[in-house]
């Protein structure tokens, strides 16, 4: 099966490379056969990277522990489905996700646009080809993940050599959302090259109008929700598994992962200009190279070495070709912009400053301006390191001050922005639309304030997030009463049916109402509390409102691991809310710990308590508890994000109002009843 | 592994359980200057974490950094003097924010420049959108209605969203 691995990957790197080779020759003499041939050869690309894939998965699951990689991330008594997780731990198999992760959506693409834009698909099924060849260059020639074990022999002779058993899993990476989490960030990641190959696609071919805009915007859509998702899965593995008490520390290689997301919601939100109004070609052209330019950016980081972080993985050569595909990708984004500029010529015209227009610049430009600030803030040590030969950290801290003003105005703007008319919004509309949110908003902070909130930020962020909430709120209730009025159907059927017509619209107003949750979740750090004490059985602490009782300190082995595992019971109010059992792991087949955190969790607060080993001085079991004011809004917020993401991803319905108009204009016209106005769609107001 | 071979071991795993345990020895309640000093530094030992969120398992430094700090602390030494002593121990890099002098300021000035020069380009983009080059008045026949129509059709597109 490790031969039928590394061939599965070799052909897929000789198939990648003829539909690469095949694909330029098909655009320049135009031949179908060839154009044919190319695709078929990209789409045979796919196919083998799914064999090459299932072979490791194979390997590891059949427990072969003749292959390195196997004998490097799994064991014997590892359950089931963290084999399938230790496919992506180390860098061989994480790179080999990615081939995986891209060729279904490279033959996705190819697939369903097979028969279809006969003009573009050449090109785009060549910048496909070209993205696959790297990464199968990196599966194949660099970092296989189908290196057998060898041993000198006793004539010199190289032997294979099989283990007993193998080293292990990491602990950290023992856990159960490591099962979704990397394939769903990678799925993020790795989407947005197709956006990327059908815009410099629509480039190099000067395909007409913004059909590439149409195309992607699921593409993009998939690629960005999966990212979000990604992000939070992260955020939520690092608070229930590291144990710090926190979800996000501002890490490089979080950082790296935020960067793409970032630059994808502008772009996401910048080719409705290029939608509706022709307006901003080279600049969404420009957002869709960069996001994709950040997605590698990023696997460099993580695996270059260049930043300490405790994410990345082992420190190697491979960042130096990661620098070359991006230098080159770079460049041959500036050729291409460069020979093809003329062709992204727009018509731009802005009537009013106050207009949706004039929000969406400064929705991209803050969302640009934060990107800077965590890409500076991420390579500021390496910089420094430079220029004066010391290195100095940038760490939370640094990232919290800045970003958050950036945040906050970013939040403004998602209220503000989806509620200004196209062209020009009147004052009377403003004060329609915002007056009464605003005031209500403001009405809240003081209210905050009067009851001891004192945080600037926290205020601000209380009074923007009912601001947008009720300004969202008010668009789905104005949209829905017209629909109610016309069709005679009750205010919550008129919501969905409206939500419907328009899935893109109010499916990202639906977003819109999860970032402001996980606004919220994050503006409760600001009241953190944590406690930390000697808790032999019998110890009490009192954190908040909870008193916790160590009950017991137990030790047992399991199968792949011996724990020590503390028993809280947690009283509020003299009454028992729950049981906890924080413990620290031990596998010996790696000779590594780990913390297992046990969390009681409300919409009000978290109860996050950690088991954080014995003290020195006392050998005593030492608990720290952090009281974690709404963190669940965070992981509710990012539910919501997906929710609305898929509700955009809906096809719109067409209104049933508009038919029936038409099937009643006859029987109207002989009715003494007062005749019925034409029905319209309506959308909500514009 | 069976579990029968897994229940011979368990003595031993224990053990060996143990002495990892003992080694994850941690440092007792810190004051609150001391919480917030910690959120100052960097813990050193390479993960980039701040000093009093590093417990991450088999950190070699968080603890006793943690002790020096808490040490500093009650003998009541500035903050300032705190600060620098760590500095001077561990150099600049042991600081979690960057200083606010010298070449390093930079780093607070990067998004607010990223800011300003975003916003100019902004103005610029925006003021000349607002006044586009006027295309020379058309000589011919007035607008038809198809033309009208299209027109229409145009604007509903754009307002639909």
């Amino acid at each position: 099966m490790d031969l039928f691995g590394s061939y599965a990957l070799l052909l897929a790197f000789l198939c990648g490379v003829y539909a690469f080779g095949a694909g330029i020759a098909a655009i320049i003499t135009r031949k179908p056969l060839l154009i044919k041939s190319a695709r078929n050869a990209g789409m045979a690309v796919c196919v083998l990277v799914w064999l090459g894939f299932g072979s490791l998965a194979y390997l590891l699951f059949s427990d072969n522990f003749s292959m390195a990689y196997v004998v490097e991330h799994s064991n014997r008594t590892l359950p089931t489905f963290l084999k399938f997780t230790a496919i992506w731990s180390g860098q061989e198999g994480s790179l080999l996700l990615w081939s995986f992760l891209l060729s279904i959506y490279v033959f996705s693409a190819l697939f369903t646009y097979r028969r279809k834009h006969p003009e573009l698909m050449p090109y785009v099924g060549v910048v496909l080809a070209g993205v696959q060849v790297f990464f199968l260059t990196l599966n194949n020639f660099i970092a296989t993940p189908f290196q057998v074990l060898g041993a000198a022999g006793p004539a010199g002779a190289l032997q294979f050599v099989a283990r007993a058993d193998g080293s292990g899993l990491n602990p950290l990476l023992q856990y159960y959302e490591m099962a979704i989490h990397p394939p769903i960030m990678y799925s993020g990641l790795t989407g947005f090259t197709i956006p990327f190959a059908f815009g410099l696609a629509a480039l190099l071919g000067r395909y007409p109008g913004e059909k590439w805009i149409h195309l992607t915007r699921s593409w993009t859509m998939i690629a960005w929700g999966f990212l979000g998702a990604g992000i939070l899965l992260g955020a939520h593995w690092a608070y229930a598994v590291l144990g710090w008490g926190g979800y996000w520390s501002w890490d490089p290689v979080e950082n790296a992962s935020l960067m793409p997301w970032l630059t994808g919601t502008a772009f996401l939100h910048s080719v409705i200009m290029q939608e509706k109004r022709g307006m901003m070609k080279v600049w969404n052209i420009w957002l869709v190279f960069i996001t994709f330019l950040l997605t590698i950016f990023g696997t460099f980081l993580t695996r270059s070495g260049v930043v300490s972080s405790v994410h990345a993985f082992a420190q190697s050569s491979i960042g130096h070709w990661f620098l070359g595909f991006i230098v080159l990708a770079v460049a041959v984004c500036l050729v291409s912009f460069g020979r093809n500029r003329d062709y992204l010529r727009s018509n731009n015209q802005l009537d009013s400053l106050v207009s949706r227009e004039s929000s969406f610049l400064f929705n991209n430009l803050i969302l640009l301006v934060a990107c800077v600030a965590v890409l500076s803030g991420t390579l500021f040590p390496v910089f420094s390191e430079w220029v004066r030969g010391t290195k100095i950290s940038v760490g939370a801290p640094f990232f919290n001050k800045v970003n958050l003003p950036i945040g906050l105005f970013l939040l403004f703007l998602t209220g503000v922005g989806p509620l200004l008319a196209w062209r020009k919004t009147s004052l009377a509309s403003l004060r329609r639309n915002f007056g009464g949110p605003l005031l209500i908003g403001i009405v809240a902070g003081v209210s905050g304030m009067a009851l001891g909130l004192r945080n600037f930020y926290v205020t601000t962020c209380l009074i923007l997030s009912v601001f947008v909430t009720l300004t969202i709120l008010l668009e789905f209730y104005r949209g829905a009463r017209v629909i109610s009025a016309r069709s005679g159907s009750n205010l919550l059927s008129s919501v969905a049916q409206l939500t419907l017509r328009n899935t893109r619209r109010y499916g990202g107003y639906v977003v819109h109402i999860g970032i402001v949750l996980i606004f919220i979740g994050i503006s409760g750090t600001a009241f953190n509390q944590d406690k930390q004490m000697d808790m032999p059985p019998g110890a009490q602490m009192q954190i908040g409102p909870y008193h916790l009782t160590n009950q017991t300190m137990d030790s047992t082995n399991e199968i792949n691991y011996s724990t020590d595992k503390a028993t809280i019971a947690v009283d509020r109010d003299g009454r028992q809310v729950i049981m906890l059992y924080p413990e620290r792991r031990f596998y010996p087949s790696n000779q590594e710990s780990g913390t297992m955190v046990a969390i009681y969790s409300t919409l009000k607060e978290d109860l996050y308590v950690v088991y954080a080993g014995r003290s020195p001085d006392t050998q005593q079991p030492v608990i720290h508890a952090y009281l974690n004011p709404l963190v669940k809004w965070i992981w509710l917020g990012g539910a919501v994000v997906v929710l609305g993401t898929l509700l955009a991803l809906v096809p719109n319905r067409q209104p049933v109002l508009e038919l029936r108009a038409v099937t009643e204009a006859a029987p109207a016209a002989v009715s003494t009843a007062p005749a019925r106005i034409p029905m319209r769609r309506y959308d909500g107001p514009s | 592994m069976n579990m029968s071979k897994v229940r011979r071991l368990a003595p031993v795993l224990a053990l060996a359980a143990a002495v990892t345990f003992s080694t994850g020895l941690v440092q007792g309640q810190s004051s609150d200057r001391a919480k917030q000093l910690g959120g100052k530094l960097i813990c050193m030992c390479n993960c980039g974490q701040i000093l009093t969120a590093c417990n991450h398992v088999g950190c070699t430094r968080s603890t006793a950094m943690l002790k020096e700090l808490d040490q500093r602390v009650a003998a009541n030494d500035s903050d300032d003097l705190v600060l620098q002593s760590f500095v001077q121990e561990y150099g600049e890099q042991v600081l979690s924010e960057p200083p606010t002098h010298g070449f390093n300021s930079l780093a607070w000035a990067i998004p607010g420049i990223a800011f300003a020069m975003g916003l100019g380009l902004v103005i610029v983009v925006i003021r000349h959108w607002r006044h586009p080059a006027v295309p020379a008045p058309a000589s011919g026949p007035p607008i038809s209605a198809e033309l009208l129509e299209r027109g229409r059709q145009q604007a509903d597109r754009e307002t639909d969203d």
